[in-house]
C-alpha cells in the first residue's frame, strides 16, 4: 500500500483545523495542524509535506505571508503544492494569493468534496481514492 | 473499579484547545492523566468547585493563574547543560554565523535572560570553553540578567548543589569546580568573574535598553508565563538587544508563533532559534 | 581565558539602542526607519504619546515600525490608542489586518466599549473580526453577545467565526440558539460540522 500523503492544514480556528482533518483523514491522508504562518514553517522545516492549506487571517503571520516564505525555500520545500482558503472572493483576493505563489483557491466555507477532490488533486491523483474522480 | 475522571473528554478537548491556542503545546490522550492532575490541583487551590469555574478563572488570568498553571506544568528546576542541544547549536553554527557576519576582531556578546542562579551564563561559558573550536579568536562577553535579585546574588557567589551538576562529567566537575563541602561546589574564580550580573526587568524598554546588543541572547522559559500583551512587549525588547542577524533561543516548548511576528525562523541540525533579519539595521 | 567581561555600554554606546525617553515625536513621522522606530518605543513615556501614535499609525509604511507602534499602543491600552487601531481592520492589506487585530487581541478591556458596533458593522468582515475579539472577554459578557450574532447574522463565516468562540466559552444557554443556528444553515457542511460538534461540547458539560 502506497504511503500516505501527508497535509499541513494552516487556520487559526480550532474547528476548521477538525472538519478538514476529518475529510482529509477518511480520505486517507496523513493531517498536521498549524495555527499561523510562523507555526507551520516551524513545521515545514522540521518535515516536508504534500500540500499545504492555508488560511489567510492568522494572528501573527497571515497565510499570503506564509506563502511568499515558503516559496523563498529551498527546493525542493519551496515547490510544495499550497491551496489558499479565504472568506474573500474578490479578484485582489486571487491576485494576492496568485502573487504570494499559490497554486489554487477555495472560498470558505468549503464543502467536503471541494476540499477533499482539491486536496487529492494537488497531492497528484494516484488510485481510486474517495476523491480520485474530480467532478466537472 | 471506574476511575472518577477529573475532567469529561469534552471539557479536556476545550483545555487543550486553549492551552494549544496560547502555547502552542500540544497535549494527546496520552497525556490526559497528567493534565487532569494538575488541572485538579490548580481547582483545589483556588477553591473553584467545576472545571468551568476554573476555566473562567484561567481564561480572564484571575490573580495571575496563567502564570500558576504554567508553573504546574513546567520543570521548574535549573541545572547546569540544560537544554543543551542549544548549547550545541550556539557552538556548531550560530556562533560561526555571527563571526563571519561581523568579522573577527570583536567581542562576541551573549546574554542569558533571566538567568537565575546563574547554571545558565556559567553552563555557556564552560560549554564554549570546551566546544567551541573558534573559543581563542575572539573575546567572548557573557552578561546574566534577572528580575530577582536574591537569584542574582546567588549567581554571583556561584555555589552550586549536586543536582544542580547532575548533567555534568565528574571531568567537567573537577575542571570547573573546587569543592567547598560534602555537597557544595563553588565554580572557579575565572569563570565566576567573567560573567557580569545585572537585574532587569524585559518588560521594561528603559531596563533593557543600556544592556547593549548581543549576538546571541537565551531567553528560555519566562516568556510563556507571560500574558499576551507582556510577551509581546518583551519579544519587541529583545529584539532590539540583538544586532543585526543576532539569534534568540527559546525553551523547547516555546515558539515564536505565540509571541511576535519579529523573528525570522531558522533551523539549525541541533536547534529551531530566531534571528533579527540581518539587513535589518534600524532600532 | 577569551571570557572577558566588560563594564556596561555607556549612554553613549552607539551600539546600545537609543535611550527610550530621548528622542522628539516629530521624530515618530519624519526621520529615517532608525529614528521612527525609537520614537515608537518612546512614545508612551511622553505627553500627548497616544495621539501621536495614532496620527503615525495610519502612515507608517514600514512594517517593523508600524509594529513599533502597535506595541506601543497595546503597553498604554487606552481608548484613544483602540480608535486609532480600529480603521486598519477595514483594510484590503492583509499585513495590516492581521497587525490590527494581533494588537487589538491584547487590549483588553480597553476594547470592550468598542465591540457592541462592530458586531452589526453593514461590512461581513468587520463582523467577523468582532466576533474573534469577543475572545478575550469573560465568558458571562461574550456569550450573550455572541448569541444575539447567531439568531439574526446571514453570512455563514460569520456564524461560523461566532461558533468558533462559543466553543471556548458557552455554556448550555447558548444551546437554543445554536440548535437554531443549526437549522438555518443546513446544507453548509463546514457549519453543520462545527455548530453540531460544539453543542455536543456544550451539553456533554451539562450532564455531569
Amino acid at each position: 500500500m502506497a504511503e500516505k500523503k501527508r497535509v499541513l492544514v494552516v487556520d487559526d480556528a480550532a474547528l476548521v483545523r477538525r472538519y478538514y482533518r476529518d475529510i482529509l483523514e477518511h480520505a486517507g491522508f496523513e493531517v498536521d495542524e498549524a495555527l499561523n504562518g510562523l507555526e507551520a514553517l516551524e513545521k515545514l522545516l522540521a518535515a516536508p509535506v504534500d500540500l499545504l492549506i492555508v488560511d489567510v487571517n492568522m494572528p501573527r503571520m497571515d497565510g499570503f505571508t506564509f506563502v511568499d516564505a515558503v516559496r523563498r525555500q529551498a527546493l525542493p520545500l519551496a515547490a510544495t503544492p499550497v491551496l489558499i482558503t479565504s472568506t474573500e472572493a474578490g479578484p485582489q483576493d486571487f491576485a494576492a494569493a496568485r502573487a504570494a505563489g499559490a497554486n489554487f483557491y477555495l472560498v470558505k466555507p468549503i464543502s467536503r468534496e471541494k476540499l477533499g477532490e482539491h486536496a487529492t488533486m494537488l497531492c497528484g491523483v494516484s488510485g481510486a481514492g474517495e476523491y480520485g474522480f474530480i467532478r466537472p | 473499579m471506574p476511575v472518577f475522571a477529573a475532567l469529561t473528554e469534552e471539557e479536556y478537548r476545550r483545555l487543550c484547545d486553549y492551552l494549544y491556542r496560547r502555547t502552542g503545546m500540544v497535549f494527546t490522550e496520552t497525556k490526559r492523566y497528567y493534565v487532569e492532575r494538575r488541572v485538579v490541583e490548580r481547582m483545589t487551590a483556588t477553591g473553584s468547585g467545576s472545571f468551568p469555574s476554573y476555566f473562567a478563572r484561567l481564561r480572564g488570568n484571575m490573580e495571575g493563574e496563567i502564570e500558576r498553571f504554567v508553573n504546574a506544568f513546567t520543570v521548574n528546576e535549573t541545572y547546569f547543560y540544560r537544554e543543551d542541544h542549544q548549547l550545541q547549536c550556539l557552538s556548531r553554527d550560530l556562533l560561526d554565523d555571527r563571526l563571519r557576519a561581523s568579522g573577527r576582531g570583536r567581542s562576541i556578546r551573549i546574554w542569558s535572560v533571566p538567568c537565575s542562579t546563574g547554571e545558565e551564563p556559567y553552563s555557556i561559558a564552560m560549554w564554549l570553553l570546551e566546544n567551541w573550536p573558534l573559543v581563542d579568536s575572539c573575546d567572548i562577553e557573557i552578561v546574566g540578567s534577572d528580575i530577582d535579585t536574591a537569584v542574582l546574588e546567588l549567581a554571583r557567589a556561584g555555589l552550586y548543589g549536586r543536582r544542580a551538576l547532575m548533567r555534568l562529567s565528574p571531568y567537567l566537575v573537577e575542571k570547573y569546580f573546587t569543592p567547598q563541602g560534602p555537597e557544595t561546589w563553588k565554580i572557579l574564580d575565572d569563570l565566576r568573574e567573567s560573567v557580569r550580573f545585572t537585574r532587569v526587568n524585559i518588560v521594561e524598554p528603559g531596563e533593557t535598553a543600556p544592556h547593549g546588543r548581543f549576538d546571541v541572547i537565551f531567553c528560555r522559559n519566562v516568556l510563556i508565563y507571560f500574558d499576551d500583551a507582556s510577551r509581546r512587549v518583551a519579544a519587541e525588547n529583545l529584539y532590539a538587544n540583538l544586532l543585526p542577524g543576532g539569534y534568540i533561543c527559546l525553551g523547547h516548548t516555546e515558539s515564536m508563533s505565540r509571541i511576535s511576528p519579529l523573528f525570522d525562523v531558522r533551523r539549525f541540525a541541533d536547534a529551531i532559534v530566531y534571528q533579527r533579519p540581518p539587513g535589518d539595521a534600524h532600532g | 581565558m577569551p571570557l572577558i567581561r566588560k563594564p556596561p555600554p555607556g549612554n553613549t554606546d552607539s551600539t546600545a539602542p537609543a535611550n527610550p525617553a530621548g528622542p522628539c515625536l516629530d521624530a515618530l513621522v519624519g526621520g529615517d526607519d532608525n529614528a521612527r522606530w525609537n520614537a515608537a518605543r518612546a512614545a508612551p513615556d511622553t505627553p500627548e504619546g497616544a495621539r501621536a501614535l495614532g496620527e503615525a499609525l495610519g502612515r507608517e509604511r514600514n512594517p517593523r515600525v508600524r509594529e513599533a507602534i502597535l506595541t506601543s499602543l497595546v503597553r498604554m491600552s487606552t481608548p484613544e490608542g483602540v480608535q486609532a487601531v480600529l480603521p486598519l481592520l477595514r483594510s484590503d492589506d492583509a499585513l495590516l489586518r492581521t497587525g490590527a487585530l494581533d494588537a487589538l487581541r491584547t487590549m483588553g478591556g480597553a476594547v470592550r466599549p468598542y465591540l457592541p458596533p462592530l458586531l452589526h458593522d453593514a461590512d461581513a468582515d468587520v463582523r467577523l473580526i468582532a466576533c474573534e475579539l469577543l475572545r478575550q472577554l469573560p465568558g458571562e459578557q461574550a456569550t450573550p453577545l455572541l448569541c444575539a450574532i447567531l439568531d439574526t447574522e446571514t453570512e455563514p463565516n460569520v456564524c461560523a467565526s461566532a461558533v468558533e468562540v462559543l466553543a471556548e466559552v458557552g455554556g448550555p444557554e447558548a444551546l437554543p440558539v445554536l440548535a437554531r443556528c443549526e437549522e438555518r444553515f443546513r446544507g453548509i457542511a463546514f457549519l453543520e460540522f462545527s455548530i453540531r460538534t460544539t453543542i455536543d461540547q456544550i451539553r456533554s458539560q451539562v450532564s455531569r
